[in-house]
């Protein structure tokens, strides 16, 4: 099959198909994807150094910023772990404050990504739709916290603002709109020719190649396995919540799109049950500056899949090491094992299809590919470029 | 905390004195100690036999003259295990696990490229998160570069480019 000459196509960092900034080489003969070499770091910030260097109080700030989307899936890892190093436990209350947000913001997260998905392969209509009915969630936040993304909710020994009654019937009334367009999404999703056509089969990977590559979150589970953090090692008020695990066995583009209509769906339950089932009580707990010396591994299933802190502590007011680990960098090498013998008009919806979030992960690296091998500019290139201007 | 202890125990009966340090500090948690030169053989026992089949990341940790690399390894996404060891800081080379475990292949090239320990096998150590101009063996999470050290460092690369 091979036509001879193997093309080098340099992928981002600026590309239309890519919402935030990356950079990928691929490989390509014609029309086949035959190598993926990922490069990192375009937008690292340095945030881990940045945590060795401010207070405790200070970092709750930091983590809310390591992504735009899945804040608050940052700050419940980094409250809940300096909470285990201060042997503090938040208040009932505060567990179930945690879980109705993580779980809206899976909602918003999940529904973005559909929006992306449908505007990689064209379909526009379902882009505005899905985005649209995203308002809801978001006119949510702006109600109980003050604002649309970063709600900073949490802080060490519970969260910050409470949940009011009043606001119980303008959620629930949010989530029952939100339930009537998702059903019909997930049928739209599941019937339209447009979507199945550039999704089934598209971007396989299989259930071994999953598990040996490490690969987290919905799109772990769109290859039949069954593994949540959430489930596996609750943490929040998820222990006393019950939960549905969404798995579907097409390790394809579109069974990663079923997985998080269906999971949207399963936070809507959780979320009902949560805000009939929160106990009243207070939201916090005040907690000492001076951390003790230890050691902490904090785990949480952001929207796209685990999330895992590693926590240092020396018995100051600062962490003598902080590292994060997002769930993008970890879907990476299962992401370059999709793009692998796939056609080159595929690449924009199977990258999509992890849903990554680089702002979460750089750290990480991609190639590009255009038209031919002159096009590759090093940065130096493009600041000298742009430095004349 | 019975399949914690069943786990510990199996690991002490194969590892033996390779094993330095164990501890459970909660439900789902475990940390091991183990010797640098037994890498290798734990990590295939616990991947192969004990089903510890998900890395989650390696986290590196300057401790001054060492380099602590921490592999945390998970069992049915449910119990943590965290496997650390030491090498010194002059000469920081431990084996590369990709061969038992595909997943750890950026994680690997993350630790080299921050705290510089290499991973011998690996197929690649290219810089993954650093930009192609930063000064070599300068590895930014290690304790003796403050950050005015590093932004001096890389503002005077910035200079001589423009």
């Amino acid at each position: 099959m091979s036509h001879g000459s193997i093309i080098k196509v340099p992928f981002g960092p600026q590309h239309p198909a890519l919402k935030e900034p990356e950079n990928f080489l691929f490989e390509v003969d014609g029309e086949i994807v035959v190598d993926v070499k990922p490069r990192l770091g375009y937008n690292h910030r340095g945030i881990e150094k940045a945590f060795e260097l401010r207070t405790y109080i200070q970092n709750i700030y930091l983590a809310e910023r390591i992504c735009g989307i899945c804040s608050d899936a940052h700050t419940t890892c980094y409250t809940q772990a300096i909470e285990e190093l201060l042997n503090v436990e938040p208040p009932p209350r505060a567990r179930y404050i945690r879980v109705i947000i993580a779980e809206l913001e899976r909602i918003h997260s999940h529904a973005l990504w559909v929006g992306i998905a449908a505007h990689e392969i064209g379909f526009d209509t379902l882009f505005m739709y899905v985005w649209r009915d995203r308002e809801t969630v978001l006119d949510l936040f702006e109600m109980i916290s003050g604002n649309r993304i970063h709600y900073a909710m949490n802080t060490i020994g519970g969260v910050r603002r409470d949940i009011h009654a009043a606001m119980v019937p303008k959620i629930k009334k949010g989530l029952d709109f939100l339930e009537d367009r998702l059903e019909y999404y997930l049928n739209v999703v599941q019937t339209e020719q447009t979507i199945l056509k550039r999704t089934a089969g598209v971007g396989v990977l299989k259930p071994k190649d999953a598990v040996n590559l490490c690969a987290v979150g919905p799109t772990l589970r769109a290859s039949g396995i069954k593994n949540d953090v959430r489930e596996d090692d609750p943490y929040a008020a998820y222990d006393e919540v019950p939960l549905n695990v969404i798995t579907h066995e097409g390790c394809d583009v579109l069974s990663r799109i079923l997985v998080r209509c269906e999971e949207m769906l399963e936070s809507i339950k959780i979320i009902r049950y949560a805000l009939d089932g929160m106990p009243e009580g207070i939201i916090r707990v005040r907690v000492p500056m001076k951390v003790p010396e230890g050691e902490v591994v904090s785990r949480v299933e952001a929207p796209r899949g685990e999330l895992i802190h590693y926590a240092k502590s020396n018995g100051t007011t600062k962490p003598e090491r902080y590292k994060v680990r997002s769930p993008t960098l970890g879907n990476i090498p299962a992401l370059c094992k999709m793009l692998l013998g796939g056609y080159v008009a595929d690449i924009p919806i199977v990258l999509a299809g992890i849903d990554p979030c680089f702002a979460c992960m750089d750290r990480m690296a991609f190639v590009d590919i255009k038209k031919n091998k002159e096009w590759i500019w090093t940065m130096q290139q493009l600041r000298r470029k742009y430095a004349k201007k | 905390m019975e399949k914690e202890n069943e786990i510990v125990e199996k690991l002490k009966d194969f590892l033996k004195e390779n094993l330095v340090n164990v501890t459970i500090p909660k439900k789902r948690r475990i940390f091991v100690y183990i010797k640098k030169d037994a890498l290798e053989e734990a990590m295939e026992y616990l991947v192969k036999d004990l089903k510890f089949k998900h890395l989650s990341t390696i986290t590196g940790v300057d401790l001054g003259k060492e380099i602590e690399v921490i592999y945390h390894l998970s069992y049915k996404g449910s119990i943590m295990l965290s496997a650390r060891l030491a090498v010194s800081k002059k000469n920081p080379n431990i084996p590369t696990i990709t061969y038992i475990i595909p997943g750890a292949i950026l994680y690997e090239r993350e630790v080299h490229d921050l705290l510089g320990v290499k991973f011998e096998g690996h197929p690649d150590l290219s810089p993954l998160i650093l930009p192609e101009k930063w000064p070599k063996g300068v590895y930014p999470l290690r304790k003796e570069h403050q950050l005015k050290h590093l932004k001096e460092m890389t503002s005077e690369k910035r200079g001589e480019r423009n």
